[in-house]
């Protein structure tokens, strides 16, 4: 057994106008929770299809499971959820399902009772109601979004790649499906999940991978990630409105190299010649109220601002990045 | 169960569980049910009707013309016209009792009046004026009974008996075409015709309903994204195949009831007639051998093979019903194309015209059945048309996996051709 679920060698993917994925080379952990960021339209979507084999590269190698691209062995043992997401509206919940395990080779009797255990654990089958005999289009958008989580889980896959999972989810939901990747992680499964949302693949995930432009700018482990980019930040709370004294302490850039300001939250990062000591001097010489100062680890939010930038944002081409 | 089993198992079984294939398949044989036996019952209904609806014959040659007329008149379309009136009038007078018999028509007294001049025993030509007087069989029925009066009293003048000149003009004769094949004589011209007619219309129109089917359901698997969910499992090559081997079921499924249900009503169709009051009617079936229903089915997969693959490309270049609209006109004309050649070829089966269509690519899936069920066709042309509609079949097959594999993945507007030409060149 290898030791990682997927491996991408010097991939490339051109599309007419653009190139969307340029040498990419990224090894996924066999039993990690592995979060692909980026912003819109960098190349996520279009690595996560050519994992999946959906399209093909124009270089490069793509190994998933141990087996190369496309194998069907490999795909059997992968569970998908598309950023788009797509059930047939007209059919009954519990056919499509049934449909969806016949495609991963789920015998009719085995499938049918994981189908009746998965729509009792996300309450879809309940003592009042049973959704699984509703057809798609008569279940609310939350509940759709619950029957597609079945089924790219119903074939208790070894590798789950899920594209923005948690774009859309009201936070019952996007509870839902954090628990569910922690069980996934638990039972040693492999996790791989796209977002650009960086307070959730924080707290999820072992290892990240930023890529802008279809070029990969980081991959490393979240702790390899964290202290590469710490010791030099500062979590910084005030009372009151910002008065212009703080405001100049805050703005001075031989003590600041950047501060991230959310209203009456700052995280602050240093400048190579400042230290906090004199920072917190300076704060409290300016008359700031504070409620909270401490030395952390920069936010991942933080790192992915620094590596990508504004610049890194392409506009325009997503659905095909 | 493989990949491909499940795909198809689902596009036949979501397809053969909804309202409207049931209605459908239970709708096809009743309406041809109906189409026997509603002209009979009409027919009936019609000559026992006593309708007192009569012509007014204006008379003015002098002689007994316009009592011939009224007589030949009598019974049939008009319903019972012994009260067909002739007005004996002089030339003179013509005109006053034309205005006369005109009001009688706009009171309803009258259905139309006819006209016999002072020359209408030399005249090629009367006049008639009515309400039917748009209604080509009753305005030649008129025509018909004039025509004999004439004839019949121009006779008398020669000084042929008068019953001699009736029994002649009332000799009826008509043609009892028989089919002549390989196998010697047999089956009925007439028969055949409606045979063949009937075949080639439901192929049409079982390859256009399940062709747009076809397409609708490529295009739901675009627009709600499931094609991205199936394709990560099978290869688009798999959906494809299964869309289009489900769908071609249904269509089959559909063929067979219908066979079964006509030929079980063609079967039973004594007892129905009786039941409506219809007397027994001598009814001959098509004469058609187990080779031509073999043919006629594996014409109909290639028509349904070739068409469906089309509509599965056009369904994969839009992504919404409106553009679906529009970027099937093109299909459309090359469907329609063997539409317009049925009815010249229906007629005279045996020209170039019909050889060359029945082995054109495209036309050849629809106008060789409809051939091979009117007339003999040589096993040479039979062959020639299958090699190319298979070749053709291949071909557009090819080209759709292609399109259909980039394309089921490209959301948000149509594809155009130069986008098209190379997701073909891609590979």
């Amino acid at each position: 057994m290898t030791e990682s679920a997927v491996e991408i060698r010097n991939v490339v993917k051109r599309y007419a106008n653009h190139v969307a994925v340029r040498d990419l080379s990224l090894i996924v952990p066999r039993g990690s929770v592995y979060g692909l960021l980026g912003p819109n339209g960098a190349g996520k979507t279009t690595t996560i299809r050519m994992m999946l084999n959906i399209i093909a590269p124009d270089a490069g190698t793509i190994t998933v499971l141990g087996r190369p691209g496309g194998d069907r062995e490999a795909s059997d043992r992968i569970g998908y959820l598309p950023e788009e997401r797509g059930l047939y509206p007209r059919m009954q919940v519990r056919r499509l399902l049934r449909f969806l395990a016949d495609l991963k080779g789920i015998p009719g009797k085995a499938a049918n009772v994981r189908i009746d255990e998965w729509l009792e654990r996300l309450t879809l089958r309940t003592a009042e109601r049973d959704w699984g005999n509703a057809r798609v289009e008569e279940l609310s958008r939350g509940m759709q979004q619950k029957v597609q989580f079945i089924g790219a889980l119903l074939h208790d896959p070894d590798l789950v790649i899920l594209d923005e999972p948690f774009s859309g989810l009201d936070p019952v939901n996007a509870q839902a499906l954090k628990d569910t990747v922690v069980d996934l992680k638990r039972r040693r499964k492999t996790v791989i999940f796209s977002t650009h949302v960086m307070d959730s693949a924080e707290r999820m995930c072992d290892a990240v991978c930023i890529i802008a432009r279809g070029v990969k700018v980081l991959d490393d482990d979240m702790a390899t990630v964290k202290s590469s980019h710490g010791g030099r930040h500062v979590a910084l709370a005030l009372e009151g409105d910002v008065t212009p004294g703080v405001a100049a302490v805050l703005a001075d850039r031989s003590l600041v190299a950047r501060v991230d300001a959310s209203n009456r939250f700052f995280e602050v990062e240093l400048a190579p010649e400042g230290d906090s000591g004199s920072l917190l001097a300076r704060l409290v010489a300016s008359g700031a109220r504070i409620q909270r100062f401490e030395r952390v680890q920069p936010s991942l939010h933080q790192i992915f601002l620094r590596r990508v930038g504004a610049s890194g944002v392409e506009e325009g081409v997503s659905g095909h990045g | 169960m493989g990949r491909l089993g499940a795909v198809v198992k689902r596009e036949y079984m979501e397809r053969v569980r909804s309202k409207w294939f049931v209605i459908a398949t239970i709708f096809g044989p009743l309406f041809f049910g109906l189409i026997m036996i509603v002209p009979a019952w009409l027919s009936i209904r019609s000559t026992r009707s006593t309708e007192k609806e009569r012509v007014i014959v204006l008379d003015a040659t002098g002689t007994s013309l316009g009592r011939g007329v009224a007589d030949r008149l009598r019974g049939g379309l008009f319903g019972d016209t012994t009260g067909a009136r002739v007005i004996a009038v002089s030339p003179a007078a013509l005109a006053d009792a034309e205005s006369t018999a005109t009001a009688a028509v706009i009171r309803k007294e009258a259905t139309g009046f006819l006209v016999l001049g002072e020359g209408a025993m030399r005249d090629t030509t009367v006049r008639y004026a009515g309400r039917n007087a748009s209604s080509i069989a009753e305005v030649s029925r008129i025509e018909r009974a004039v025509r004999d009066a004439v004839i019949g009293l121009r006779l008398e003048g020669l000084g042929v008996r008068s019953d001699a000149v009736m029994g002649v003009m009332k000799m009826r004769m008509s043609v009892d075409a028989e089919q002549i094949t390989e196998r010697g004589r047999g089956g009925s011209g007439r028969v055949q015709f409606v045979f063949a007619a009937a075949i080639s219309f439901m192929m049409y129109m079982l390859i256009l309903l399940h062709g747009t089917n076809i397409l609708r359901s490529v295009l739901e698997e675009k627009t709600t994204r499931v094609a991205e969910v199936v394709v990560a499992s099978v290869r688009p090559g798999t959906l494809l195949a299964g869309k289009i081997i489900g769908v071609g079921g249904v269509a089959l499924t559909q063929i067979i009831v219908w066979t079964a249900a006509s030929t079980a009503m063609v079967r039973a169709r004594g007892p129905i007639m009786a039941a409506i009051g219809v007397p027994g009617l001598t009814f001959q079936l098509p004469s058609v051998t187990p080779a031509t229903i073999a043919l006629l089915i594996t014409f109909f997969l290639l028509g349904f093979l070739l068409f469906a693959a089309l509509f599965a490309i056009v369904g994969a270049m839009v992504s919404s019903e409106q553009e679906a609209q529009q970027a099937q006109q093109p299909l459309m004309l090359v469907i329609l194309a063997p539409v317009l050649l049925l009815q010249p070829i229906l007629l005279n089966p045996m020209t170039k015209l019909a050889e060359t269509a029945s082995w054109m690519p495209f036309t050849g899936p629809v106008i060789m059945p409809l051939r091979l069920s009117l007339v003999p066709v040589p096993t040479s042309q039979v062959v020639l048309s299958l090699i190319v509609s298979a070749v053709t079949c291949v071909a557009v097959i090819w080209l759709a996996a292609r399109i259909y594999r980039v394309g089921i993945l490209m959301y948000g507007k149509r594809a155009t051709i130069r986008e098209v030409a190379r997701w073909v060149r891609q590979g």
